[in-house]
């Protein structure tokens, strides 16, 4: 099923009948019958890290449906963890920690409700991908609130993440002229060592919080590197599906695989200033500067330790 | 229809609904900003008997903060977890989080009491709050913009108590631009007002319940009176003399001598005390960025 007939048909369900006809299979008791949670498989991680390849050849299978960024875990996320100030979630705040229950139960409906509404072709069996790579913050509550459903972290260096990010934001570029049109100008060639420096602490949060919810979630789930993906995407994509358990066709996913692969993108729509840039492992070393590395490195440095031991500058012989 | 559909599929009303938890009808929403007096009218409503307190949930910051300023542009987005499309939806989860949290936090409320919610901080997403829980009451409380922002521009100072307040949360209070930089921060705070009381101002003109504006300087200058409007106005029963006993309780001149001055949490309480505190740039500022609304709130008060 192509996307595009994917969505035709999405819209005439949606048009067509009512959510409790089309509902099927409950997961918990009282449970509206719906998206089955165990059947939503997240994609954490931070932004530019080929999240959308990696959705893209996922949903292009048959039964998978692909929730492009909802927010879910920025809206929960950043009030949680970031926008209280030195206040403390006690009784009184809304997501005051006595009174976890009453609100992780709201946060899943949310995200149930959300998923049937929008993607009633899954109900009662397919997979729907929820790419949330910008609401990583929020993914340790995502995960408890729907600890059936299972996940990907996704995770590149932090330093070609800086690089991508400050190319995509540089004056005429893809994701500038749209973040114009929205009235928003902040652009890395004011000052490219402090947007070096706010990318590289965004990162840090967001890949630390993913971590967080990966170490405790108990479902199925799966680590995956960009540069892996990017080195034997076919395999690491076997990989994926074998640890998530979900069955595959292999024929299928390698089609996905290669219909999405680089060399099948258009010469025209790559390069910089365009959303697919280069896609090459380690070309930070030809896009930021010594003292940008540096910059990226300081902040970065537990976290390239961990999943990137061999790879930090200062390392190297 | 979502939003019956997704009624009918989940099969459950929050606790607060059609199971003896907190009415909708029975929670009264406090917006418009800080330091504009909404702990004291709020800390004289809650003493009443059958009345209880909801100190500052952020509710409206939660889900306000991501609608309008952190993916204000997604709105018309299908993907977007509080897109256009999907509205009816996402605000019948906003009404249960308030509903469930209500009944949880209050058991005391269900039935018959009413639950002040005290949220001038969360006033940004008060136009999504009051469409979510349209019977409920609502009262916009406001005040002259630039004693706003110079209580804020006190309140943020070294040594002062938001520097105790965030002591007791653990965090040591960060450099503020009201100390390095006080035009800046009386900019930004102009601004937040402009956020937060417009907002309020738009979520109370679309708001068909029961309903009340209520001016801080009105409050001061009777309080008695003005508290008496605000229960008729949102046809709440109060007993009088109850009320007088708590107006007189949490009055200024009640406030122990030792709470109150510059660097506290009761400061002046001093209507046009702007004239004293703010240099003539600040107040030109605030003149400017606030304008409309201090026009439209204020029409005989504004110096320009």
């Amino acid at each position: 099923m192509t996307p595009r007939f994917k969505r035709a048909w999405r819209r005439v369900v949606t048009k067509g009948k009512s959510l409790r006809s089309r509902a099927r299979g409950p997961s918990r008791a009282g449970e509206p019958r719906g998206v089955a949670p165990e059947n939503i498989v997240w994609i954490f991680g931070t932004g530019r890290s080929g999240s959308t390849w990696l959705g893209s050849m996922m949903e292009d299978l048959d039964g998978y449906a692909m929730w492009n960024e909802p927010l879910v875990g920025n809206l929960f996320g950043n009030f949680y963890y970031f926008r209280v100030g030195g206040r403390k979630l006690g009784k009184h705040s809304i997501l005051g920690e006595p009174y976890k229950e009453t609100w992780l139960g709201p946060m899943r409906d949310l995200v149930l409700g959300g998923a049937a509404a929008r993607f009633p072709e899954i109900i009662g069996g397919g997979y729907l991908i929820i790419k949330e790579p910008n609401g990583s913050i929020g993914s340790p509550l995502l995960m408890e609130a729907l600890p059936e459903s299972r996940m990907i972290f996704l995770i590149r260096d932090p330093r070609d993440v800086v690089a991508s990010s400050m190319d995509a934001r540089s004056e005429g570029s893809w994701l500038s002229e749209r973040r114009e049109d929205q009235g928003r100008t902040s652009k890395p060639d004011r000052n490219p060592n402090a947007y070096a420096r706010m990318r590289a602490n965004s990162y840090v949060q967001q890949i630390e919080k993913t971590r967080q919810a990966y170490r405790a979630h108990r479902g199925r789930k799966v680590m995956v590197r960009y540069e892996d993906l990017r080195a034997d995407t076919l395999n690491t994509m076997k990989r994926i599906y074998s640890a998530l358990k979900i069955p595959v066709d292999e024929a299928e996913l390698a089609r996905s695989v290669e219909k999405h692969s680089w060399e099948n993108v258009p010469e025209e729509e790559k390069g910089e200033g365009k959303k697919r840039r280069k896609a090459k492992p380690g070309a930070w070393r030809e896009d930021l500067t010594p003292r940008q590395i540096e910059i990226v490195e300081d902040i970065t440095a537990p976290l390239l330790s961990e999943f990137y031991p061999l790879a930090t500058t200062r390392d190297a012989p | 229809m979502i939003r019956d559909a997704w009624r009918k599929i989940k099969g459950a009303s929050p606790v607060g609904e059609g199971t003896g938890g907190v009415k909708p009808e029975n929670l009264v929403w406090m917006f418009g900003t800080a330091r504009t007096g909404s702990s004291w009218l709020s800390a004289i409503m809650g003493e009443i008997q059958g009345y209880s307190r909801w100190h500052e949930p952020l509710v409206g910051h939660l889900f306000g903060n991501l609608y309008y300023v952190r993916a204000g542009h997604r709105g018309e987005d299908e993907h977007f977890i509080l897109g256009a499309r999907y509205r009816e939806l996402w605000l019948e989860m906003v009404r249960r989080f308030v509903l469930d949290s209500a009944a949880a936090r209050f058991p005391e409320v269900a039935g018959v009491r009413y639950l002040i919610i005290k949220e001038p901080q969360g006033s940004m997403g008060a136009p999504l709050l009051m469409e979510a829980l349209p019977e409920s009451r609502m009262i916009l409380l406001v005040r002259d913009p630039r004693d706003v922002v110079a209580s804020n521009l006190d309140a943020h100072k070294k040594g002062t108590w938001t520097t105790d307040l965030m002591k007791k949360g653990g965090k040591e209070k960060p450099p503020s631009l009201a100390e390095s930089r006080p035009d800046d921060f009386v900019k930004g705070q102009a601004r937040r007002y402009v956020r937060d009381v417009g907002n309020a101002k738009l979520a109370y003109e679309a708001h068909k319940g029961l309903k009340v504006l209520v001016r801080y300087e009105d409050l001061r200058a009777d309080t008695l009176n003005t508290m008496k409007r605000i229960y008729s106005a949102l046809q709440m029963p109060v007993d009088e003399s109850e009320l007088a006993r708590s107006v007189e309780k949490h009055s200024w001149e009640n406030i122990p001598e030792e709470e109150k001055g510059q660097g506290k949490f009761h400061r002046k309480a001093k209507p046009g005390a702007w004239r004293e505190d703010l240099t003539p740039e600040q107040a030109e500022i605030i003149e400017g960025v606030a304008g409309p609304l201090l026009r439209e709130l204020y029409p005989v008060r504004s110096t320009a």
